[in-house]
C-alpha cells in the first residue's frame, strides 16, 4: 500500500497544482470582476499575451507581488487569440496563477475602449484600481520596473 | 529612486499623447535611413495625394499578420499618388532583431514594395505619440494628419476583415471625401524604446 501511495503521490500532486479555470471574458466582464474587490483590494489588471516578450518577462514578477500582498488582486487577461487557450493555460499553471483567469474574446478596439479609453492597445497594460473607491490610480503601456508597480499599488492601499 | 519613477511615469504620459487628427506632420526633415542605404526624410518622400507611415518592426507577431496586407496597400495606393513607409522605431533591439541587417533581410524576404527605415533615436516616433506595431498615421498631400490606428479589425485573416479602416480612409482621402472613421485601435506590441 505505502508503495502504491509512493507513485501516486507525485501524480496527484502534479494534476491538483496544475489546474486552472480560463474564461473568455469581453472588457466588461473585466470591469465587472475589478468592481467585486471595490472596498476590500487594490486591483491590479495586468493584460499580456504569449507573443509579448516583455509581458512574458515581467510576469513572474507581477505574480510574486499578488503573492506577497494580502490586500492585493491580480487580475491577468490573456491577449491571444482564442485558439491559443490551451497554450495560455499552460503558461499560467507554470507561472502558479490559479484559480482562475481570462483571456479576451472580443475585438480590439471594442475590448480596448472597454477597459480604458487611453489605452492605444499596446502590450502589456497595466491598471491599478484603489481599495476604497476603485477608481483608476495609475494605468501604464510597457514594461516597468518593480518600484513602478510599488508606488502605484501603496497609493491604492491608501485611496 | 523616486527620479527613476517620476521620469518613468512622465515618459508614459508623453508617449500616450498621439498625434491628434487635424495636427501637421512632425519631424518631416528628421533624416531616417531605408533598407537600401539612402538618408531620407518623411519631406523627401511626400506623396501627391498623402504620405501613409505605419510604424512597424520585423519580430512582433501582430505586425507579422498584418504585413501581407502592407504590400496589398502599397500595390493599390502608391500608383495613386500615395507615398508608403514603414519606421522601426524599435531602438532597445537595434542591436538584435531590428538591425539594420536583419530589416535589410526582412524587406527582401517579405518582398516589401514600400520604403522600411530606421528611426535612429525613436524621434519620429516620440513626436507621434506612436506607441506600438503596427500603429498607421495617415497624411493629406498638405501633410495634415487625417487618419491615425490599426489597419483593419482582423490582424489574424484578411479575409475576415469586416472593416478595412485604412483602406476606407484611403480610398476617401483620394476621392476628395470625408473620412468617416478617422481613428481606430488595435492591439500591438510596444515600440522598444530604450
Amino acid at each position: 500500500m505505502k508503495k502504491i501511495i509512493f507513485f501516486l503521490l507525485p501524480l496527484f500532486l502534479f494534476n491538483s497544482c496544475g489546474k486552472i479555470d480560463l474564461f473568455p471574458a469581453t472588457s466588461l466582464d473585466i470591469i465587472n470582476e475589478i468592481k467585486n474587490y471595490k472596498g476590500e483590494k487594490v486591483v491590479l489588471l495586468n493584460i499580456w499575451a504569449l507573443w509579448c516578450v516583455p509581458c512574458v518577462e515581467e510576469f513572474p514578477m507581477i505574480v510574486e507581488l499578488g503573492r506577497k500582498n494580502k490586500d492585493l488582486e491580480v487580475i491577468f487577461v490573456s491577449a491571444d487569440f482564442e485558439d491559443e487557450f490551451e497554450q495560455v493555460k499552460k503558461f499560467l499553471i507554470r507561472e502558479g496563477v490559479e484559480p482562475y483567469s481570462f483571456i479576451k474574446k472580443q475585438k480590439d478596439e471594442a475590448f480596448i475602449e472597454g477597459i480604458n479609453p487611453s489605452w492605444t492597445g499596446s502590450l502589456p497594460f497595466v491598471v491599478v484600481f484603489s481599495k476604497n473607491s476603485g477608481s483608476i490610480v495609475d494605468s501604464w503601456e510597457g514594461k516597468e520596473p518593480e518600484s513602478r508597480f510599488e508606488v502605484a499599488i501603496n497609493i491604492a492601499l491608501n485611496s | 529612486m523616486h527620479s527613476i519613477i517620476k521620469i518613468s511615469i512622465f515618459l508614459s504620459f508623453l508617449f500616450g499623447m498621439e498625434l491628434e487628427i487635424g495636427s501637421s506632420m512632425p519631424k518631416r526633415k528628421l533624416v531616417l535611413n531605408d533598407v537600401d542605404g539612402r538618408s531620407i526624410s518623411l519631406s523627401d518622400i511626400k506623396g501627391k495625394e498623402g504620405t501613409l507611415v505605419i510604424f512597424s518592426c520585423n519580430t512582433c507577431p501582430w505586425v507579422l499578420r498584418w504585413e501581407d496586407r502592407y504590400l496589398d496597400i502599397a500595390k493599390r495606393y502608391i500608383p495613386n499618388g500615395v507615398s508608403m513607409i514603414a519606421v522601426n522605431s524599435n531602438v532597445a533591439r537595434f542591436q538584435g532583431d531590428d538591425s539594420m541587417e536583419e530589416m535589410k533581410k526582412h524587406a527582401k524576404k517579405m518582398n516589401y514594395n514600400f520604403i522600411y527605415a530606421q528611426d535612429t533615436d525613436a524621434e519620429l516616433a516620440s513626436a507621434f505619440g506612436a506607441t506600438k506595431t503596427p500603429h498607421v498615421y495617415l497624411f493629406d498631400k498638405s501633410d495634415k494628419l487625417v487618419y491615425r490606428g490599426s489597419i483593419d479589425d482582423n490582424a489574424r485573416d484578411a479575409k475576415k476583415v469586416e472593416e478595412p479602416f485604412l483602406e476606407n480612409a484611403l480610398d476617401a482621402l483620394l476621392a476628395n471625401k470625408i473620412i468617416k472613421k478617422t481613428t481606430s485601435k488595435a492591439l500591438g506590441c510596444s515600440i522598444k524604446f530604450n
